[in-house]
């Protein structure tokens, strides 16, 4: 098998990078830019609003950490509300999310603006804070579009240079508190508290960046918690400390004015020297955290264009540069707009700074829903290492929704006016553009099931349920059509359903790679192949993509989960020279299987006839009720062939074929209407037979169970149809606990070989 | 006694790009296993599972051509293809994955006669030497075993290092005339090795610490490999 045929997706951001992603982005604009309207809106208790706020990320974060630890890969929020609630909450949150870091990073670079030109006296007036924070941008965006290398030392030690001046300003200044300066404390009441609280929440953006670079972070069960809520919860006490020491610096009354509060406090207690530092620290966090949005933009308009929702043109990647340029450049663009818009409105910062915490804490609510619902739907592919613990769920989920909902109560008109004007947009969006082509349809009904009308309280209803594993969805569309057809065929025995499996193999380890984008990938290619062919031959159908370090004993695994009646494997004809009976990755399957089986090889596009060779071997009437069902899918009426020898009468030899050809199809419960008959004649049964079967279009054969060694498996004949035929040809074994004889058999023979 | 070992060498390729690996050196590592890693380097502003969606058609294209232009005889050779945005990342998670004893880092060669071998003398001393007596059994290269004494140590120690690593040699099936020692004394290592490389086609020598990470490519360029233009087998220590 040749590896190289899918791309492996190195997982490359540790702890520490990741620490700085996260850290980085919040220690950020927010905190030097922030504290004047802070405190204007609720005087030294402002630092109240950050530990509010704080506490509302933390929540957040804890729904985050589980979801992200269960579906690692690129999106965040964004990705886990669409495989939740389906599309229009997806486009709901993706777009918010977009908008919310055009918004948020339109906050940072104003900011930047300001704290560059309130040192230099002669720059003061808006025009210059609005130019410099588009030059900032221009220069970003240019970064951006260009490309840079994953990790540069310099970036981390101005970060780290950055969380220093502000814990000196901390450190230093709590000694410089006047405790009459916190009198009083709270002179706008809790109103005021949580009316901050939307303001100040901005800050806490960063630990989203984390989730959504989700697919790129390594040992992600580990890292991405640990760093989603140390980060949060470092920030949350160092926001608190700024606060406090600002508030008990200068009273409130006098920074209220103040378009650079942080610096102006730092003046009175570090001098010149605090301020430059200061004002160096702030230009360098507006930067890194407006930098960050950039990045967390692109990778939420790449996740909303994997699941269909946003045009594959926008997520084009650059030929030379590889970024995906033309998001970077339209959020870009938005930014700068709105960074404009600062020439006109008076308090531009906070009405950026709220509509953005509008838009992140709306997406978290939903953020806390989609947990619910994921924890009830449980899927396959949940499978979080990091659990909200027992006492602490639904407790978590159901405390962020309500804190939420509260802080969003207390925003003013104009931003909850804004922030629902971006939710019609992206459910407007999904209306227009993304409805038809969503993948996803959410888990909601799956976590919620109706309560069925009518009293209808008797055990579920009997399902036939066949399995097809699909090694490759784009080619492997006969497989699946075959095991539909088969399901569909019983119908009589139950509901048909059909289950299409897709097995990722992966190391052993994957803590350094993505395998997470990969299995998703093959998810939606398997859903797309399969969804089709079900709707045509009116089955349910279920799909599963899972994991394991062998694809034989996973889908053993998957069967046994299953209990199914049937199974489909495919299979590429030839036995293979490594001494395995099928392949590596079928010997268990054809071994162990608890249900029909069938191994299929496909020469020839279609079904057409289907033919079955009626023999006394135990699974011939298997195959002969498979050629049955197959012949449904083109509409044809199988024949069932038998070999004999001449011997003294050929009419005699040709009533001993009937005799048999009608014993096969008596134990297959078939009715002899619904079969044509050929007996053939010959001394060397293998050439009649393989002449037979090449005029049909798919040959069914029973597995052989006679022969003691590995090569012979599957018998002579069998061996033989399946190299020289022209047709397709179909292996079927029987089900095991049927016959014991079989069973014996089989075992001894793989035992034998495989271990 | 099997002609060919079982080692396995490590080809990282950059296969963003039109350019593929020179032939020579590659042909040199036909009695070993070889896993080809093509990887594709993704900026910082791209999701890896983004450009894999957008280029891993052409970039798989090229690590099977790579792949089947190493003409193997019975020996494996696998490609892998992975995007990332850390190299080192990649060729360290690989290497482990697929149990590779060494990695080739790439440099120019018209054709492979004399091949350098350094030996410091440490754990590592054994992995060398068997990895050089499975790619160079079949060959018909002359082989330079080198130890530099360092200063202060008894020089009689690096010349039984060497005639011991000969004496592996030999018994592995290398014939002795092709095998050749040279002890130093000067005290300067890294020149002398830099210095030797250049008359030689092939360097063969031990990862040091810290690191594969630091040696080979990596932010802080090891000396060595720096210097010389010849392509070089990097064994990893992996005790």
């Amino acid at each position: 098998m040749a590896g190289s045929s899918s791309g492996e997706l190195e997982r490359n951001i540790g702890f520490l990078e990741a620490m700085t992603l996260g850290g980085g982005t919040m220690i950020g604009a927010g905190i030097f830019i922030l504290p004047g309207i802070a405190a204007e809106g609720a005087g030294p208790a402002s630092s109240v609003s950050f530990l509010i706020a704080g506490g509302v990320a933390f929540l957040a974060a804890l729904s985050l950490s589980e979801l992200a630890t269960g579906m690692p890969i690129a999106g965040g929020s964004y990705h886990y509300v669409n495989r939740a609630l389906g599309g229009l909450f997806g486009s709901i949150v993706g777009w918010g999310m977009w908008t919310g870091l055009m918004f948020a990073s339109a906050f940072y670079m104003i900011g930047f603006g300001q704290y560059l030109v309130a040192p230099i006296p002669f720059l003061d007036g808006r025009v210059f804070v609005v130019v410099l924070g588009l030059i900032g941008l221009a220069l970003i965006v240019g970064i951006n579009y260009y490309g840079t290398e994953e990790s540069s030392k310099l970036q981390n030690l101005m970060i780290g240079a950055e969380a220093l001046v502000v814990l000196v300003y901390v450190a230093v200044g709590l000694f410089f508190i006047d405790p009459a300066n916190l009198e009083p404390f709270a002179p706008f009441g809790p109103g005021g508290i949580i009316a901050t609280t939307g303001v100040v929440f901005v800050s806490f953006l960063g630990f989203e960046i984390i989730a959504t670079v989700a697919g790129e972070v390594k040992d992600p069960s580990r890292n991405i918690p640990l760093t989603m809520l140390l980060s949060v919860a470092l920030v949350t006490v160092l926001y608190a400390l700024v606060m406090l020491v600002t508030t008990g610096v200068v009273p409130f009354t006098e920074l209220r004015d103040s378009l650079v509060p942080v610096s102006d406090v730092a003046v009175v207690f570090m001098g010149s020297v605090g301020v430059v530092a200061i004002v160096a620290a702030a230009a360098i966090a507006a930067i890194s955290s407006s930098n960050s949005s950039i990045l967390a933009a692109a990778r939420v308009n790449f996740a909303m264009g994997r699941d269909a929702l946003m045009s594959d043109r926008l997520n084009v990647t650059h030929d030379r540069f590889g970024t995906p340029h033309r998001a970077i450049v339209v959020t870009g663009a938005v930014t700068a707009l709105l960074i404009g818009a600062g020439l006109r409105i008076q308090a531009i910062v906070a009405l950026l700074a709220e509509v953005a915490s509008f838009s992140f804490l709306l997406s978290y609510s939903l953020v806390h829903v989609s947990l619910v619902v994921f924890r009830r739907a449980n899927p396959d592919e949940y499978d979080p290492s990091f659990r909200i613990p027992d006492p602490l769920y639904p407790a978590v989920p159901v405390l962020g929704v309500l804190l939420t909902a509260l802080v969003i109560s207390q925003m003013a008109p104009v931003i909850i006016l804004l922030g629902l004007g971006l939710v019609a947009l992206g459910a407007g969006w999904y209306v227009v553009y993304a409805r038809d082509h969503a993948i996803d349809t959410g888990l909601f009904e799956d976590a919620f099931p109706r309560i069925p009308l009518g009293g209808r309280t008797t055990g579920t209803p009997d399902v036939y349920r066949v399995v097809v594993a699909v090694a490759n969805p784009d080619t492997q569309r006969d497989l699946i059509r075959l095991a539909a057809a088969s399901a569909h065929a019983h119908a009589d025995e139950g509901t048909p359903e059909l289950v299409a499996v897709n097995v990722l193999q992966v190391a052993e380890d994957t803590s350094r790679q993505n395998v997470a984008a990969e299995r998703l990938e093959h998810q939606h290619d398997l859903l797309e192949a399969a969804r089709e062919v079900a709707t045509e031959m009116d089955v349910s159908l279920r799909t599963r993509a899972v994991t394991g370090e062998r694809v034989d004993e996973t889908i053993v695994d998957v069967l046994v989960e299953e209990g199914p009646d049937q199974a489909f494997v495919g299979w590429r004809g030839t036995p293979p020279e490594d001494g395995s009976l099928f392949s590596p990755r079928l010997d268990a399957v054809v071994a162990e299987a608890p249900c029909e089986l069938s191994v299929v090889t496909f020469h020839d596009d279609g079904i057409g006839r289907p033919v079955a060779l009626a023999g006394p071997d135990p699974h011939s009437p298997v195959a002969a009720r498979r050629a049955v069902d197959f012949a449904t899918v083109d509409g044809t009426t199988p024949t069932l062939v038998n070999v004999q020898r001449p011997g003294d009468d050929e009419s005699a030899a040709v009533a001993r074929g009937e005799a048999v050809v009608s014993a096969v199809a008596d134990r297959a419960g078939l009715d002899p209407s619904v079969y044509d008959v050929e007996i053939l004649v010959g001394e060397d049964v293998e050439t009649a037979i393989l002449e037979t079967v090449t005029d049909y279009d798919t040959v069914c054969v029973g597995l052989s169970e006679q022969s003691e060694t590995s090569r012979l498996m599957f018998g002579t004949i069998a061996e033989r149809i399946s190299r020289e035929a022209a047709g397709n040809v179909v292996i079927v074994r029987g089900s095991y606990d049927e016959s014991g004889r079989p069973e014996r058999a089989v075992q001894r023979v793989v035992t034998g070989e495989t271990t | 006694m099997p002609l060919t070992g079982d080692s396995t060498i490590l080809v990282p390729v950059d296969v963003s790009g039109p350019d593929l690996p020179e032939s020579g050196i590659l042909d040199h590592l036909r009695p070993v296993d070889v896993v080809v890693l093509g990887y594709y380097m993704v900026p910082k502003q791209t999701a890896p599972a983004h450009l894999k969606a957008d280029h891993e058609t052409e970039a798989a294209a090229r690590v099977d051509e790579i792949v089947a232009g190493i003409d193997a005889t019975d020996h494996e050779v696998e490609g892998v293809l992975v995007f990332t945005k850390d190299r080192q990342d990649s060729i360290d998670r690989v290497a482990d994955q697929h149990d590779c004893d060494a990695v080739l880092v790439p440099g120019e060669t018209s054709g492979i006669e004399r091949i350098l071998v350094p030996l410091r003398g440490d754990v590592n001393l054994d992995r060398i030497v068997s990895l050089v007596a499975d790619l160079e059994r079949t060959s018909d290269a002359s082989i330079t075993l080198f130890h530099s004494v360092t200063e202060g140590a008894d020089p009689s120690q690096g010349e039984f290092i060497l005639r011991g690593a000969v004496d592996r040699l030999a018994e592995e099936g290398i014939s002795r005339d092709r095998l050749h020692w040279e002890l130093s004394e000067s005290g300067d290592p890294q020149g002398e090795i830099a210095a030797l490389a250049g008359e030689h086609d092939l360097v063969i020598l031990g990862e040091t610490e810290p690191s594969l990470r630091d040696r080979i490519i990596g932010t802080v360029l090891s000396p060595i490999l720096d210097s010389i233009d010849a392509p070089a087998i990097v064994v990893r220590d992996t005790t």
